[in-house]
């Protein structure tokens, strides 16, 4: 499955594919998850690594995401909130999962900041993988990662696979309101490639 | 940052501003333009109002013009500031365990003197027009430092106070280090200072506020 998902992205013009993952600041997104095995990865691209803290709050049920990508010199930081997916006759017909999705970079006392506000820790994984990024139809976002458990709090170095073997394949695309069904085609087009 | 400190008995009203106005002009001041600071103070979301001792009450936001992108929150007593993409608002405005309680405005006329830039500010409540409080911003802009520009800051600050003076005003400006260091900031001055003393300023207003009531 990844070879296949290497061979499209080789297909697509190089000039649309940056290296970088970009986190989108946007209403919406359509998501498509999946799950695909590997023997080995092939390094094409620049390795990511994510720790996504949950918390939650006991006076008003809000749940918040705390990004720290670890990939750069100085570990960047981001708080992100997702929403639930989107219902109705609109989601119906449409085959990818729309949420919303509200992104923002912070200075690196984001962790300290939630703590101090009351909220608590739920859980936290860590993401090892890489990120594509190119557009189809629309600006689409592949991260192909390992999830993993951290034994300690916070201790990187001691993760553990989820589940070994086993990587998630994640396909997201930044979308509005007036637009998100076309962005939606987009993907469903893109992920005909991934079925097996 | 400097507080206009009114003598006890007198009041802070629209004249004090025109008189520090002049002192500017005084100086040879030139303004450049007009600036508007935002400070918003939260308070938790709660159900059960008892608990509200467990949660920080000195939390607040600040929204700075020069940076309309960004956005700035502090946790006062626990010495903690935080620069976010001004989208944190709509973060905050979902998950709802922080509301806003009051926003103070710092409306500002901009002065630039030689190297120095002064910003002369009224303190105001949202949509009110009443002036709660003066202070006045100077920036000594060659020099970044916050250390290596403590001198010349000291002595524009002494020059400055020596200037109002002679006004004979109802009061004086009163000043008060801030210690950088304890909300994990560096030496090298970046608008997250300014917002850490934007928020002790509007800490010392509502102090200076509940004295003036008293």
């Amino acid at each position: 499955m990844l070879e296949e998902l290497s061979h499209v992205l080789n297909c697509v013009d190089n000039t649309c594919i940056s290296c970088v993952m970009q986190l989108s600041v946007a209403d919406m997104e359509c998501v498509v998850q999946g799950i695909i095995e590997t023997q080995y990865i092939i390094l094409t691209f620049l390795q990511l690594i994510m720790i996504i803290w949950t918390f939650s709050i006991g006076t008003v049920a809000s749940e918040v995401r705390l990004l720290c990508d670890l990939e750069q010199s100085e570990p960047s930081w981001s708080v992100r909130h997702v929403g639930g997916a989107m219902r109705g006759a609109g989601a119906e017909q449409v085959s990818v999962l729309v949420r919303s999705m509200v992104e923002s970079k912070t200075s690196k006392n984001a962790l300290r900041l939630f703590y101090a506000l009351g909220y608590k820790f739920d859980h936290e994984l860590l993401r090892v993988g890489f990120s594509f990024n190119f557009y189809r139809g629309a600006q689409i976002t592949v991260t192909v990662a390992s999830i993993n458990k951290m034994l300690k709090l916070h201790a990187t170095d001691e993760a553990v696979p989820v589940t070994l073997g086993i990587q998630m394949v994640e396909v997201i695309a930044p979308a509005t309101s007036e637009n998100y069904t076309e962005v939606a085609t987009a993907m469903s087009s893109f992920c005909e490639y991934l079925a097996p | 940052i400097l507080h206009w400190q009114p003598n006890q008995g007198s009041e802070m009203n629209s004249q004090v501003l025109e008189e520090i106005s002049q002192c500017v002009e005084t100086l040879n001041g030139v303004k450049e333009g007009s600036c508007k600071t935002s400070l918003t103070f939260y308070k938790p979301n709660l159900q059960d109002q008892s608990a509200v001792m467990d949660f920080p009450r000195d939390f607040m936001g600040i929204s700075m013009p020069e940076l309309p992108n960004k956005y700035f929150l502090i946790i006062r007593g626990q010495r903690i500031v935080l620069e976010a993409d001004s989208s944190i608002l709509v973060i905050m405005e979902k998950l709802q365990s922080y509301k806003p309680k009051a926003i103070l405005n710092f409306e500002g006329e901009l002065y630039k003197l030689g190297d120095f830039q002064i910003r002369v500010i009224k303190v105001v409540p949202h949509q009110t027009e009443t002036l709660k409080g003066i202070m006045v911003e100077i920036d000594y802009l060659p020099i970044s430092s916050v250390e290596n520009s403590k001198q010349i800051m000291k002595e524009f600050i002494d020059i400055w106070k020596e200037v109002v003076s002679k006004k004979s005003l109802a009061g004086e400006f009163t000043h008060a280090e801030t210690n950088y260091a304890e909300y994990g900031l560096g030496d090298n001055y970046t608008s997250q200072h300014t917002a850490v003393q934007y928020a002790a300023a509007a800490l010392t207003q509502l102090i200076q506020s509940s004295q003036l009531r008293s």
